[in-house]
């Protein structure tokens, strides 16, 4: 059994991961402790018991920031000041894997394109706030054919255009599918491109967005050797892939649209949801491929309790997502599923996935101690101490409630320690009390023994 | 017709229901009847929703359906919800903080509960709020925020309204997924929420002296 998962990708790339294969290790002590931290993760997900609790951090952004200081806006466009304060941040903390500013985008990508779907700090907020993005109604209800017919058509002649002031001009460009006939459909194509100046500016714009994430990419590659190769962190967050029903709903309809769908048209959304499986899958797996990270993670949105009910999630949400879970983990690759809100009703489902291969995120509205009888035996679960909590409450506070966690979802394995949510406010020591009372777990089944 | 009406919106029927208020206007029902008879179906779908029987789509797929009435019986008339009697809320978004559907979701939740509710959108300026407290003569306001970065921002909305000497005059809640009573106290509201029916509670209870 062994044999065969050593041989799918996901067993070469856990492999290559725990040993650091895309670092240079500042000494043999980092590759060392690197090798361990990263070997400890894995085991914890495959549910072994180590007597181990691990510790890792969900997210941190403004608190990683006023390591430095820097604000959100300089975040996004000074990227060696940032630099610093991750490296400060993870220096004065005891975590046993990274997550960087994998989310604290260039503010270049999107002002080139002047991209409607974010809001950012020093253009639209002030500097000090988080850039956040806007759910709007991207594709009309009346387009679900023709995305289903011809997706890319309706990406580059309707989607991007009205995601970029930019990019309107690519509306004007005939649909490539014409390009079969005479001369390939040639002369509709340079004509359409030579009748619209403003294409040639639409491609001048994507070339400015692109290269403000060149830099980007240069600087959180810089970030991973600091990380990984001195501080001998394993970054935790690499490919990513979504759950068809949140593209719907946070990319394409809105919320308000997926629920008018849902009532109206419920078989144009699951036509939609099965179209979008395959491509979400293989984007998982390029991406684990692309960066050597056995890891691949799924933000969860829409399916939380707050915002369907769960015939509702079992008809129309854990389908398709449960589909690309077992994708992805037929491949051998291991799937960091981060439920965001209220999420208990439906953690049994996770039980249809093979044991061992699912790290489960959860939030501070979800009850930990209630999951861990849920889903013991079965998927790993890490999170849910308070970003309030940590905010505003006090060192014993945290204390207690980390002792808890321990103790009781620490017991036999399986758990990792970890905030609810990306970190802004939070105090240090708090967050330092939190990752001591992991350290000091040793995991021998007695309760009372942190 | 009015039970076939209340039975379309409750049971989630779109086309029907907006039917059915149109041939109830053209047989001569007055709009305002219409509207009202839609109000009743809303407040069905508000109790089930408080008991835990409805979930957050039909509350939202009810509120659109009343929307599309309301346009088409009393096209570019008032708002469908009627003005509540119950006591007067200015809700908002706090600054620097863009989300929505909670704060919608209670809006219209508290509306439906016979408020008569002033949402001031997202991202609103502390001085936005002084303002429509003042204009409205506001019972409660309600101040929204999903992230812990808002805290700072419901504190200084909070500080903004005592300055402007209107704090005894109103009742502060502090709502959104990250807030509980450490966030209440931190920013020195009266009472928080994380859930709708949360602020539902509360909002009796400062109105109607309700448990």
């Amino acid at each position: 059994m062994d044999h065969i998962v050593e041989e799918k990708l996901g067993g070469r790339l856990i492999a290559d991961w725990v040993r650091g294969a895309h670092l240079h290790f500042a000494n043999d002590e980092a590759r060392e402790k690197y090798g361990a931290r990263a070997q400890l993760i894995i085991d914890t997900i495959r549910l072994k018991d180590t007597g181990k609790i691990p510790v890792i951090p969900a997210a941190t952004q403004k608190f990683a920031f006023d390591y430095g200081p820097v604000t959100f806006r300089e975040a996004m466009t000074d990227f060696d000041k940032v630099f610093d304060a991750y490296v400060r941040q993870y220096e004065d903390t005891d975590f046993d894997a990274y997550v960087g500013p994998e989310f604290i985008f260039p503010a270049g990508m999107f002002e080139a394109l002047r991209w409607n779907r974010v809001r950012l700090p020093g253009v639209h907020l002030p500097d000090d706030k988080s850039f956040q993005f806007v759910e709007a109604e991207y594709m009309k209800a009346e387009e679900y054919d023709e995305y289903l017919d011809d997706p890319s058509d309706w990406i580059l002649r309707k989607y991007l255009p009205r995601l970029s002031p930019e990019l309107e001009p690519l509306a004007q460009l005939p649909p490539l599918r014409n390009m079969v006939a005479f001369f390939q459909g040639l002369p509709d194509l340079v004509l359409a491109a030579a009748e619209n100046p403003g294409v040639v500016d639409a491609m001048k714009a994507l070339q400015a967005s692109g290269q403000a994430v060149q830099e980007w990419f240069d600087y959180l590659g810089r970030i991973d050797q600091e990380l990984g190769g001195r501080l001998a962190l394993p970054h935790l967050l690499g490919p990513m892939a979504h759950a068809p029903f949140d593209i719907i709903s946070n990319y394409y309809r809105g919320w308000r649209g997926t629920i008018v769908d849902m009532y109206t048209r419920p078989e144009k959304m699951i036509a939609l949801m099965e179209r979008l499986l395959p491509w979400q899958l293989q984007y998982g797996i390029d991406g684990a491929k692309a960066l050597g990270q056995p890891i691949v993670t799924l933000y969860l949105y829409k399916g939380a309790e707050g915002f369907m009910s769960e015939e509702q999630y079992e008809e129309l949400y854990w389908p398709t997502l449960k589909k690309l879970i077992l994708g992805l983990v037929d491949e051998g690759l291991l799937v960091w599923i981060f439920t965001q809100g209220k999420y208990d009703s439906r953690l049994h489902h996770f039980k249809e996935i093979p044991a061992g291969t699912c790290l489960i995120h959860l939030e501070s509205a979800t009850d930990a101690f209630a999951a861990k009888e849920v889903l013991a035996g079965s998927q790993c679960i890490e999170g849910n101490v308070s970003s309030s909590l940590l905010a505003t409450g006090s060192v014993d506070e945290v204390e207690a409630y980390c002792v808890k966690l321990a103790e009781v979802c620490g017991r036999g394995g399986g758990f990792m320690m970890d905030f609810s949510a990306f970190l802004d406010e939070a105090k240090r020591e708090n967050v330092k009390k939190m990752i001591a009372v992991a350290r000091a777990y040793r995991g021998d089944g007695e309760p009372g023994r942190i | 017709m009015p039970e076939a009406l209340i039975d379309a919106i409750v049971g989630m029927r779109m086309d029907e229901a907006v039917t059915l208020a149109k041939r109830m206007l053209d047989s001569g029902t007055d709009p305002l009847a219409i509207i009202a008879d839609s109000s009743k179906a809303m407040e069905v779908i508000g109790r089930r929703f408080a008991e835990g029987e409805a979930f957050l789509p039909e509350l939202i797929m009810g509120g659109e359906i009343m929307k599309s009435i309301s346009e088409e019986v009393m096209p570019g008339g008032a708002g469908a919800v009627p003005e509540g009697s119950r006591g007067t809320i200015v809700i908002g978004t706090v600054h620097g903080d863009i989300h929505d559907i909670g704060k919608d979701i209670v809006a219209l939740m508290l509306g439906i509960e016979g408020y008569a509710v002033h949402d001031l959108g997202i991202d609103v300026p502390v001085e936005d709020f002084v303002a429509a407290i003042k204009e409205r003569d506001a019972d409660i306001v309600g101040l929204s925020g999903l992230l812990t970065l808002a805290f700072d921002a419901m504190r200084s909305t909070v500080d903004g309204i005592a300055a402007a000497g209107l704090r005894d005059k109103v009742k502060i809640m502090v709502g959104g997924a990250p807030v509980d009573e450490s966030v209440r106290a931190y920013t020195g509201a009266d009472g928080w929420g994380n859930n709708v029916g949360h602020a539902v509670k509360l909002a009796a209870e400062w109105t109607d002296g309700d448990a």
